[in-house]
Order: C-alpha cells, then sequence, then structure tokens
C-alpha cells in the first residue's frame, strides 16, 4: 500500500513529462512548419542570386574614391550570397586588384551581416520595425567597423 | 512568397534553362547543407517550450538580465552555426517570450565571427586585421544592442502586453 502511494505520484510526474514533451515537439513542428514555405523561397532566391550574381561582377562595380568604394563594399557585400569564406577570397582578390582594404572590409561584413534576399523572412517574424531598424545599424556599423578596423591597424603596423 | 520565387524560377527555365537548372542545384545544396543546423533548432525550439518558462527567458535575456544577458546574446552568436535565417524562428519564439530586442540584435551581429573561418581571414589579411576587425564586430554588436533597445523600447513593451 505504501510502496503504492509512493509510485503513483512518481508515474504520474513521469505522463506529465511525457506529455510536455510531445506537446512542445508539437509546438516546435508548428513553429518551422509555419515558416518553412518562406524558408523554401529564400532558399531558391540565394541558389538564384548565388547562379546570377558572380564574383566578376561584384568586382566589375568597385573603383572612384575611397568614399565610393566603401558605399560599393557595403551594398555588393548585402546583396551577395554565399559561404563566408568566398566573401575572404573575393575580399582578397579585390584588394590584389587596388581595391582599398576599408572597401574589402565592408565587403566581408556586410556580405554576412546583412542580407537582401533573408529580408523578407525577418520581416514576417520579427516585424517591419525590427527589421528596419536592425538592418539600418547594421548598414551604418558596416562603414564604421572598416574604418575603425583600417585605422587601428595603420596605428599598430 | 514562395508562389513569386516558383515564378522566378519558371521564367528563368523558360529563357536560360542551364542557369534555371544550375541555380535549383544551388538551392538543393543550400537545403542539404542546411538541413541539420535547421534540426538542431527544432529541438531547441521543443526545448525552449518543453523546459523553460518566461519567466526563465525573462531573468536571462529580458530587461533586467545584465552583463549575464550580454555575455549569452554575444557568445551564443559567436558559437551558433549556419546560416542566420535559419535561427530566425527559435530567436522569434524567444523574443515573445521576453528576450530584449538588443540581444537579438547583438546576437544576430556577432553571428559574423565565423570561427570556422578565422584561420582563412588570417591567411588572406593577416592576424592584426583579424584580431581588430574581430574586436570591432564585438563591442559593434554590444553598440548596436544598446541601441536597438533604445529605438525598439516602446515596440517591446507592446509586444509583452500583448
Amino acid at each position: 500500500m505504501i510502496v503504492q502511494s509512493r509510485e503513483f505520484p512518481t508515474e504520474r510526474r513521469s505522463e506529465k513529462v511525457n506529455e510536455r514533451i510531445i506537446e512542445a515537439l508539437g509546438r516546435a513542428s508548428r513553429s518551422l512548419r509555419m515558416i518553412a514555405p518562406m524558408l523554401l523561397a529564400v532558399i531558391g532566391l540565394i541558389g538564384l542570386f548565388e547562379t546570377v550574381i558572380t564574383p566578376e561582377m561584384i568586382k566589375a562595380l568597385f573603383g572612384g574614391s575611397t568614399l565610393n568604394e566603401i558605399v560599393i563594399g557595403v551594398f555588393s557585400g548585402g546583396i551577395s550570397i554565399g559561404q563566408p569564406f568566398l566573401s575572404y577570397a573575393i575580399g582578397g582578390e579585390l584588394l590584389h586588384s587596388g581595391v582599398s582594404l576599408y572597401a574589402v572590409t565592408a565587403f566581408i561584413l556586410s556580405f554576412v551581416t546583412l542580407g537582401v534576399v533573408q529580408l523578407p523572412l525577418e520581416w514576417a517574424l520579427f516585424g517591419a520595425r525590427f527589421t528596419i531598424v536592425r538592418n539600418l545599424l547594421g548598414v551604418l556599423f558596416a562603414f564604421l567597423i572598416p574604418v575603425a578596423t583600417v585605422c587601428m591597424l595603420g596605428f599598430f603596423q | 512568397m514562395l508562389a513569386g520565387v516558383a515564378v522566378l524560377y519558371l521564367l528563368t527555365f523558360i529563357f536560360d534553362p542551364e542557369v534555371g537548372k544550375k541555380a535549383l542545384i544551388t538551392s538543393g545544396g543550400i537545403l542539404r547543407m542546411i538541413a541539420p543546423v535547421l534540426l538542431v533548432v527544432f529541438f531547441l525550439i521543443a526545448l525552449l517550450h518543453a523546459s523553460i518558462n518566461t519567466k526563465y527567458i525573462a531573468g536571462y535575456l529580458g530587461k533586467g538580465s545584465g552583463v549575464k544577458g550580454w555575455i549569452i546574446a554575444l557568445g551564443g552568436g559567436i558559437l551558433s552555426h549556419g546560416p542566420a535565417y535559419v535561427w530566425y524562428p527559435m530567436l522569434s519564439e524567444m523574443r515573445r517570450e521576453g528576450a530584449r530586442d538588443g540581444l537579438v540584435t547583438a546576437f544576430f551581429y556577432t553571428r559574423s565571427i565565423k570561427l570556422p573561418w578565422l584561420p582563412l581571414m588570417v591567411s588572406y589579411f593577416g592576424l592584426l586585421f583579424t584580431v581588430w576587425l574581430t574586436f570591432f564586430v564585438i563591442v559593434g554588436a554590444w553598440l548596436q544592442g544598446i541601441l536597438a533597445d533604445r529605438l525598439l523600447s516602446v515596440d517591446s513593451a507592446e509586444r509583452l502586453r500583448q
């Protein structure tokens, strides 16, 4: 009798835990199912962008004053898509072809921090206000960080 | 949006089937690449629902989280793997549960530090450049978080009231 009364709450607790796990898995799958169409759309767009926008096209964009090159670096990085190592390879080539380190830094930074293709998904999940503020801050810092990095590099070299 | 992208693919296949095929193969490759990360995110969301309640998230990532919140957000961003959009569902859930906008913003920004690729960055641009850029990205993420908190504070208060 004593054993039964001790086992009963344990069984009920494990039942409750199981119910909680099943409910949590259900909620997680509902969350992912809800965003699946948009996620697939973003992946489709990325595939299209990666095929259409080539590294040669990006390299052809650069030229003019340092400020102009930084602007080009930020925006070309923002629309480019791919693995981070691709930005280092393109950045390395840009540096060799005479593009300023400010612009190359802006390019590799915005390549991984900004993403025009992902904007609709971010907008849908986080709302317009958050998406606009976060991306505007991202653009602002894509200008500030390269300047700070190159200045410190010059100071210590 | 998916319908729009499907139309884009249809047009690409009509005008340049080679590009369309290449884009489709690239997309398939991306899907295969992110699938394991998506699985991790799925279990993290489930874990979030099963064991972590709103009070817990609010305590660690909410308004009064302080230094602890910044360390979790900045460190989590550096350690997280895969593309940013894979993390969107989990982060939006955490935000709904009370995580601060500033910490979510900081998490997103430190994601630009890709630990496995740092040696390659060093080989292209040198150690000093890599160290300074990484340092300024962390500082920048923190500053962006502070600014986002200020600019989005009204939005956060409304969200929590709902």
